[in-house]
């Protein structure tokens, strides 16, 4: 399934972390060390206690789906689809909640509380995107939680 | 006597009576209507403002949804607010374009002329995504009139979730998922609101629906089926909001008996922490500000940009529990035109057409208020709700009869 059909993000100066360190494979929030909160999206200041000086920590999962949806529709000329789209959460990250592609499985197998772990595949303007791996799907289905 | 004035409450002073919403009208609505969107605005103006008993003269406030900038969609926006106020030969004292904070339509004119900034202020909007879907071989990406996605949609559509079906479509998974719901139990609200849109000749579809049919149509983003999502119309819609002081002068005028629109949660799509539970401080701020409770409704335009949508708010305003909506709606006779509680009685979005943000809304609760409903009239409506949106913004509001 290719993803690079679609729109790209605008990076910005709170973005521009987390896209470089997607590129690499490694999810990234922003952590306050004052106040041990973590947060996406990025917005360079704490949401709980407001201090600008913020850290980068990365996720590593893996994380449960907290809502999904398969999309049959195609919004754009060479959309693959279907393809599901899933929202993530995970231990240890209270208030993190990251959307991407789900690989590993069938979309229509995905559901709510789908164990998954970490991933990126390439996305549309040559940017990493958040690809999430069914834990379930394991590496006879060939999707490893592997960098693109 | 304190010196101090309280906040408003259900006894107190509230500032959305000094204001009373006095027209409503709107252009040809279709599918695709072969005029510019302008014209179109100006059809629903000119309409509005007389329906309000007023002439164009009188008004002295401008508004529209959204307002400048490059819309996110084709077709999105249309009429260009300083370009109306050119055509129609204007002086304005309160002008407003815009998306956010716009809980309902008539929220800030009503504001403007209780503060004395208008008297009479007319807020349009204007849709021409029917044509817009048609063009591009289909409903177009949302984002796609720009080369990348910016604010919240920049972690939305690089993923795929291109459009606010995607983007909604996991809050019906989670609602599903939580209360143990079955689409087909949900069905009973595009059915029933087909059969009212049936009654309604502006509507964009009146054919019959049935929950078969439903069932049987093509999934776009699971669960939400084609007729679970609104229809992408041309159209346009204007709303007189005046000064109840102008009240003698105006041939109908209907009052806002109360309004509120309270974002609680995270505002955007995929972040807002609960997507079972939507609307809820807002319809909570309302009520506080009424002494009228769910059961004096008597006619509901509840927002459905999808079916989900309208069953926020049905539990939100309390019309029943939360997690109850299936069995509320199942059968289509609560929300019938002779039920307990008639939703979306022109159709609502979902067959009226996608006039967006409250608009069409707004417009039917009026007619239904003043009687001027036709074939789809709620005998005896003196209350009716109005609710728009839900997520990242949410209005709420209770009209009453004159």
């Amino acid at each position: 399934m290719d993803a690079t059909i679609g729109i790209p993000p605008a990076v910005t100066e709170e973005t521009a972390p987390f896209w470089a360190a997607a590129a690499e494979g490694r999810l990234v929030v922003e952590h306050c060390p004052a106040c041990g909160t973590d947060a996406f999206p990025p917005r360079g200041i704490c949401r709980r206690c407001r201090s600008r000086a913020l850290e980068w920590v990365e996720v590593t999962g893996p994380g449960q789906v907290y809502s999904y949806t398969v999309n049959h529709q195609r919004w754009l000329p060479d959309l693959e689809v279907p393809y599901a789209v899933v929202l993530v959460e995970f231990d240890g990250h209270p208030g993190v909640r990251v959307p991407g592609r789900l690989r590993g499985c069938e979309p229509d197998a995905a559901t709510v509380g789908l164990p998954v772990a970490v991933g990126f595949e390439p996305g549309p303007g040559g940017q990493a995107i958040p690809s999430f791996v069914a834990a379930t799907a394991g590496v006879a289905a060939g999707a490893g939680p592997a960098a693109p | 006597m304190s010196a101090v004035r309280p906040v408003s409450t259900a006894a107190g002073d509230r500032f959305e009576h000094r204001a009373v919403i006095s027209g409503v009208g709107q252009s040809a609505i279709g599918r695709q209507i072969d005029r510019s969107g302008f014209q179109l605005a100006l059809d629903a103006i000119l309409a509005a403002v007389d329906d309000a008993g007023l002439t164009v003269d009188d008004v002295d406030g401008l508004a529209m949804f959204p307002g400048g900038g490059v819309a996110n969609l084709p077709g999105y926006s249309g009429a260009n607010l300083y370009e109306v106020q050119d055509a129609l030969r204007l002086t304005t004292r309160w002008r407003q374009g815009q998306v956010e904070g716009m809980s309902l339509p008539f929220s800030a004119p009503a504001a403007a002329v209780a503060t004395g900034q208008a008297r009479h202020v007319v807020v349009y909007r204007t849709v021409k995504e029917g044509s817009a879907a048609r063009r591009a071989g289909g409903r177009p990406a949302y984002g796609s009139t720009k080369p990348e996605a910016e604010g919240p949609l920049a972690w939305l559509l690089p993923v795929g979730m291109l459009s606010p079906v995607v983007q909604i479509a996991p809050y019906a998974t989670r609602y599903l998922h939580d209360f143990g719901v079955t689409r087909e139990q949900l069905a009973w609200i595009p059915v029933t609101q087909r059969a009212h849109a049936a009654r309604n000749p502006d509507a964009a579809y009146r054919s019959p629906l049935t929950i078969d049919d439903y069932l049987a149509a093509r999934m776009i983003s699971t669960p939400m089926c084609l007729f679970d999502c609104d229809v992408p119309v041309d159209g346009a819609t204007a709303i007189v909001v005046s000064t109840v002081d102008a009240a003698p002068d105006l041939r109908a005028p209907v009052r806002i008996e109360a309004m509120a629109g309270v974002i609680d949660g995270r505002p955007s799509w995929d972040q807002w922490e609960d997507m079972s539970r939507v609307g809820h401080a807002t319809a909570a701020a309302l009520w506080a500000r009424t002494a009228l409770g769910p059961g004096d409704v008597d006619v509901a335009q509840l927002y459905d940009g999808f079916t989900i949508e309208a069953v926020w708010w049905l539990e939100a305003m309390g019309f029943c529990g939360v997690g109850e909506a299936a069995a509320f709606v199942e059968g289509g006779k609560r929300i019938g035109l002779d039920g307990d509680l008639p939703l979306n009685t022109w159709g609502g979005q979902l067959s009226g057409g996608r006039l967006h943000a409250g608009f069409g809304h707004t417009a039917e609760a009026v007619r239904q208020l003043r009687g001027e409903a036709g074939d789809r009239q709620v005998a005896g409506a003196e209350v009716a709700a109005v609710t728009n949106v839900g997520g990242y913004e949410a209005g709420a509001a209770l009209l009453t009869r004159w």
